[in-house]
């Protein structure tokens, strides 16, 4: 729910319930004051009649005039004085009125009588739904402009908001693009604004800081590996090595060959993300999966791989080295975790190139695939290999897959 | 042939003179910017080894003075930074190859013998090692002046033996060589074998000696006793 709405919704309700609660003691209090007033009105018609008996010893006439009733009736019972609601008919209008009533005794020449003194509310009934009727309108005005205020000035305050929000959406930190400023004349939405900013820039520098040891890490490391791999191309020269020492030494050998090969892949990462691949040119991908298979022959030999190639002229716009690291980690992958006498599929067509591989059910998650150092029990591989293919397909924005395709694991790059 | 080889690591220096040494090199080196500026004035060397981190300058503005002072030394950068960048600077600045860290002493060892034999023969160049001759223009090979039909890979194996001549080449360097960074780590390397075994049978059907020793089966070696 938006905040709006849900503070629009409290607020209707809470008027709402002020409102009515608001009327219901303003029609009591109102009426209370105007039966007040009636009720003040009688008493003085009743002081006037009572000095009128007094003064003149005999009752007034009973009078009819200006809603006004005056009538007197003899009587053998105490009269207890009163004030009444009652309704009378009213033979004009042909309909039942509301009249307030005073009932008082009074003694003429030993003769008990029954005053009554009426008077009609119909005027003060008509006040008060006028009271009720402003009230209802003033509610619905109130509404009307909360509604109206929520629509157009609320909106408007709130787009820096917005736009801020938008931005975290669609902030990548790869990137690198700054978030842009929001201004606002609201406070919240500024301090909010600058703590983003803030953020952010902080985010920038500790991924550059990050990123940059990682290059510096590998780069470090590659004396350090040429000092071994030099240590052991010249022990091996030694002419009384023993055959035991041998296969420590071509274990040794495999290890720092791995490990050179780690590094180089970590560094290529980095690269690829720090766009140090900017240059690009149209690549003939046909020619060179050809390229690349005679590049692999040996080992696609050796596994006695059974190799058919779907061909079709494919260009797609991207750099040189990458389209090549790009089909070499795919074949590769292909071959290497493939069974012995297994079969590779590679079709090429104007959209997509899609290489399929027999070979063990996966280990893991297919859709961890991609991720880094994820690979196989029985792998030696560096696990960065298919990484590498996401990283360079995520560059150009090519869409990579991976299904199991009853035998086959395939790999579609969607261009 | 005189080698100069600019390398601020010691242990590494002292490893690729030890290496160099049997093929009739002698080799200088020079830890840091200013011995190896000294050094390069003094004398002429066949080729340079240079690496482009050096503690007390920038391997770079050596080659530009190297280049400055018509020196016709080759030059060979080593690099711990496998950049693209650098290699292009390097290469558009005159040097001869590239070579990133950390290689084989053997890799290292064909490319500074590849760098003599292009800068000393100029153009077209024989290498012969007794009935051998292998014609590095047309890249084809003869035993005793007759035509041995080898694959490109059959090829450049038989060169990489040539040039790392009497001394122990190990299986993953070959790897290395002829099939690139992106078979390193490759799960075994009997492939490998196939490979040195026609080499072999095709040279020795040709007519020439058997030169290639296996070394307890991690290695080979190309010699001639």
């Amino acid at each position: 729910m938006k905040l709006y709405t849900k503070y629009s919704r409290v607020n209707l309700v809470a008027t709402i319930l002020v409102l009515v609660a608001g009327s219901i003691c303003y029609y009591f209090i109102v009426r209370y004051a105007l039966l007040r007033q009636l009720d003040n009105t009688l008493k003085v018609e009743e002081a006037e009649i009572l000095d009128f008996v007094k003064n003149k010893g005999r009752l007034p006439e009973p009078a009819n005039y200006n809603d006004q009733l005056i009538r007197f009736k003899p009587t053998e019972f105490p009269v207890r004085r009163r004030f009444r609601s009652i309704s009378l008919y009213d033979q004009t209008e042909k309909e039942k009125d509301p009249y307030r009533t005073l009932i008082f005794p009074i003694s003429v020449q030993g003769q008990n009588y029954e005053v009554s003194v009426s008077k009609s509310q119909a005027e003060k009934e008509d006040l008060l739904v006028l009271i009720v009727v402003i009230t209802t309108g003033v509610v619905i005005l109130l509404l009307l402009l909360q509604f109206l205020a929520n629509r157009f000035l609320l909106r408007k305050i709130w787009h820096p908001f917005y736009g801020t929000l938008g931005s975290l959406w669609e902030f990548n930190l790869t990137k690198k693009q700054p978030i842009p400023y929001h201004p606002s004349d609201i406070d919240e939405f500024n301090e909010l604004d600058n703590a983003v900013h803030q953020m952010t820039d902080k985010i920038f520098q500790d991924y550059e800081t990050l990123k940059s040891f990682a290059d510096n890490a590998s780069h470090e490391m590659q004396t350090p590996l040429a000092i071994i791999i030099s240590k052991l191309d010249l022990l091996i020269q030694d002419q009384n090595l023993e055959e035991k020492h041998v296969r420590q030494l071509q274990a040794m050998y495999d290890a720092v060959g791995r490990l050179s090969k780690l590094n180089q892949s970590l560094l290529l990462l980095t690269k690829i993300e720090n766009n140090q691949f900017v240059h690009t040119e149209r690549i003939g991908l046909s020619e060179l999966v050809d390229e690349k298979l005679i590049q692999l022959e040996e080992l696609v030999e050796a596994r006695k791989l059974k190799l058919a190639f779907d061909k079709h002229e494919t260009g797609v716009q991207m750099n040189s080295y990458l389209a090549d690291i790009l089909l070499n980690n795919l074949l590769i992958n292909a071959i290497r975790y493939n069974v012995d006498k297994g079969s590779i599929r590679i079709s090429l067509t104007p959209n997509q190139i899609k290489v399929s591989n027999t070979g063990l059910p996966l280990a893991f998650q297919p859709d961890t695939i991609f991720d880094r150092f994820k690979k196989g029990n029985y792998s030696d591989g560096t696990g960065l290999g298919l990484a590498i293919v996401k990283q360079i397909c995520d560059k150009y924005n090519f869409g990579l897959s991976y299904h199991f395709e009853e035998p086959m694991h395939v790999f579609t790059v969607r261009f | 042939m005189k080698l100069l080889i600019v390398e601020d690591e010691k242990i590494l220096s002292d490893s690729i003179v030890s290496y160099m040494r049997h093929e009739n090199f002698t080799c200088e080196t020079a830890s840091g910017f200013s011995e190896a500026v000294e050094k390069i004035e003094l004398f002429d060397y066949d080729c340079i080894l240079l690496d482009i981190n050096l503690q007390d300058g920038n391997g770079l503005d050596l080659l530009k003075e190297i280049k400055a002072n018509n020196k016709m030394d080759g030059v060979l950068i080593i690099s711990a930074r496998n950049s693209l960048s650098d290699k292009i600077t390097g290469l558009t600045l005159g040097a001869d190859d590239y070579l990133p860290k950390p290689f084989h002493l053997s890799e290292l060892s064909a490319r500074v013998a590849a760098i003599i034999r292009r800068r000393n023969f100029g153009g077209s160049n024989i290498l012969r090692f007794n009935e051998l001759s292998i014609d590095l223009q047309a890249k084809a090979v003869f035993v005793n002046g007759k035509l041995v039909e080898l694959t490109r890979k059959e090829y450049q194996l038989l060169l990489y033996f040539t040039y790392n001549k009497g001394r122990v080449v190990s299986k993953n360097a070959i790897a290395e060589h002829l099939w690139g960074d992106e078979m390193g780590g490759a799960a075994n390397y009997d492939f490998i074998y196939t490979h040195i075994k026609n080499l072999r049978r095709k040279l020795m059907d040709s007519g020439s000696e058997d030169y290639i020793q296996s070394v307890y089966g991690m290695g080979y070696k190309f010699t001639a006793s």
